[in-house]
């Protein structure tokens, strides 16, 4: 992408400030939201972090990733620093995988985030309760993960849409020369 | 890909690796306090979660007066038909008792137990997110006292034991969950003794389990299990809650009863953390 101006400059700086903002306000909602109230709730900050990954490089990734599995431990009550490990590594991945391999589509998206949430709650799973053989814990499996797993799934569409409504506005959109237009077209050819 | 791993991009990102590694192996060492990182969270976003946490609880009120309505209805009718057969039998004196009884439930704690050293009630801030066995913050930490593996209560009974303390905000594990084990002994014999330790069956109806009962046992269905106060964590003779059934293990040698705890640790509020009281043990 070429600035050419200033302004150019100027523009992009406050996108990128207004954009991580929202992210991170996104992600700030979220853990008051899975903080409260009673009832089984998705994991919303698996989907996010995931999202976002998929636009941006694996240094914004991974701190992202970090960041929401740090929060994860706080609001579930786990290892503090155990999600953050495991959001980051999806975050690599996820940032890697669509850097070299995947297209930015909705179905790649949402199937890349339904995966990350299935290892997270089996991990979980395993971790926190099989491994400690409690009586009946099948039933923790059937009844609080795969519940758990499913609510994030269907809630990663909305989160989908927001993080996508937030870089249709403020995500920097690539400016190239036409011989770098040609290149580019000629490559995808 | 190759190209990839032999980047520093993803040496660094190695070692960012290694540091997030190294903070989950400096909180497991730091034997129930939360790190500092931790209660920084939990300060800067308390004010927010108290207040997510009191809409979305008369949000859910609402939605389950709703969705429950048949099923209320039909409760109402029959707790109408009950009261009506009660009125019949209670003379004057009987609900006079009965009043000075419900009152007696909210004189102090303190004013029963001398030796208590008790905390400021705490409110319930939230429970922990998707843990079925209904752990929950509280609104009051180390800056008020509250130790690591302090019971916490309500004037009916036990509730369970702090896990995780920051400087303003405490983890709370309840007797419903398979983690917490507590001697308890039958109020009316005071000889029958077991353990009471959580189920995952007995959590989702929001009941404990009673286990390692002596097959001699005289328990009855309704009998009050007490805390033994045999292991120092728990102060002795404090109600933990009531008989529902009684059975046998699944390898069938020892006798187990599920227990309805005397607080209803889906609905709790506020709850009390006694941070000291006599024969507490003392952690090195």
């Amino acid at each position: 992408m070429r600035l050419r101006t200033p302004r150019e400059k100027r523009i992009l700086y406050i996108k990128t400030a207004a954009r991580w903002f929202l992210y991170y306000f996104l992600i700030f909602f979220s853990f008051i939201f899975m903080t409260s109230g009673t009832w089984m709730k998705p994991i919303l900050l698996i989907p996010i972090p995931i999202f976002i990954s998929v636009n941006n490089n694996q240094y914004a990734s991974v701190f992202t990733g970090a960041m929401c599995g740090f929060l994860i431990d706080i609001s579930c009550g786990k290892l503090f620093g155990y999600n953050a490990v495991l959001l980051s590594i999806f975050c690599i991945a996820t940032s890697l995988a669509f850097e070299l391999y995947l297209k930015n589509k909705f179905v790649n998206c949402i199937l890349i985030s339904a995966a990350a949430a299935f290892i997270q709650c089996w991990l979980d799973y395993k971790f926190y309760y099989q491994m400690w053989k409690y009586d009946d814990v099948e039933r923790i499996f059937w009844k609080v993960s795969m519940k758990v797993w499913f609510y994030t799934v269907i809630s990663s569409f909305f989160v989908y849409l927001l993080i996508k409504l937030i870089n249709r506005f403020l995500m920097p959109k690539a400016h190239l020369t036409i011989e770098e237009a040609i290149i580019t077209r000629n490559q995808q050819q | 890909m190759r190209e990839f791993i032999k980047s520093t991009r993803f040496k660094i990102l190695l070692a960012f690796l290694a540091f997030l590694v190294g903070i989950m192996i400096y909180a497991v060492t730091k034997g129930g306090y939360s790190v500092s990182g931790v209660s920084f969270i939990n300060t800067l976003t308390k004010p927010f979660r108290k207040a997510s946490n009191s809409i979305s609880m008369s949000f859910e009120k609402k939605l389950d007066k709703m969705k429950n309505a048949d099923e209320y209805y039909e409760e109402n009718e029959r707790l109408k038909a009950q009261i009506g057969e009660m009125n019949k039998k209670l003379t004057d004196y009987d609900s006079i008792k009965a009043e000075r009884d419900e009152l007696r439930k909210f004189v102090s704690i303190k004013e029963e137990h001398e030796d208590y050293i008790l905390s400021v009630p705490c409110k319930v801030m939230g429970f922990v997110t998707n843990d079925p066995f209904r752990s929950f913050t509280i609104d009051k930490g180390k800056a008020d006292g509250i130790e690591p593996n302090c019971p916490v209560v309500t004037a009916e009974g036990l509730v369970g034991i702090t896990v995780e303390v920051s400087e303003h905000v405490s983890t709370v594990r309840t007797i419903l969950s398979p983690d917490l084990s507590v001697a308890a002994v039958c109020s009316a014999s005071n000889a029958d003794s077991g353990i009471i330790e959580g189920g995952v069956a007995a959590a989702e109806s929001g009941r404990t389990r009673l286990i390692h009962v002596s097959p001699k046992h005289k328990l009855k269905e309704g009998d009050l299990m007490i805390t033994a106060g045999s292991s120092g964590m728990f102060p002795r003779d404090y109600p933990i809650g009531t008989i529902k059934s009684i059975g046998y293990d699944s390898n069938g040698l020892s006798v187990t009863a599920v227990i309805e705890p005397c607080s209803d640790i889906t609905r709790l509020t506020s709850v009390i953390v006694i941070t000291d009281f006599s024969g507490k043990r003392e952690d090195d």
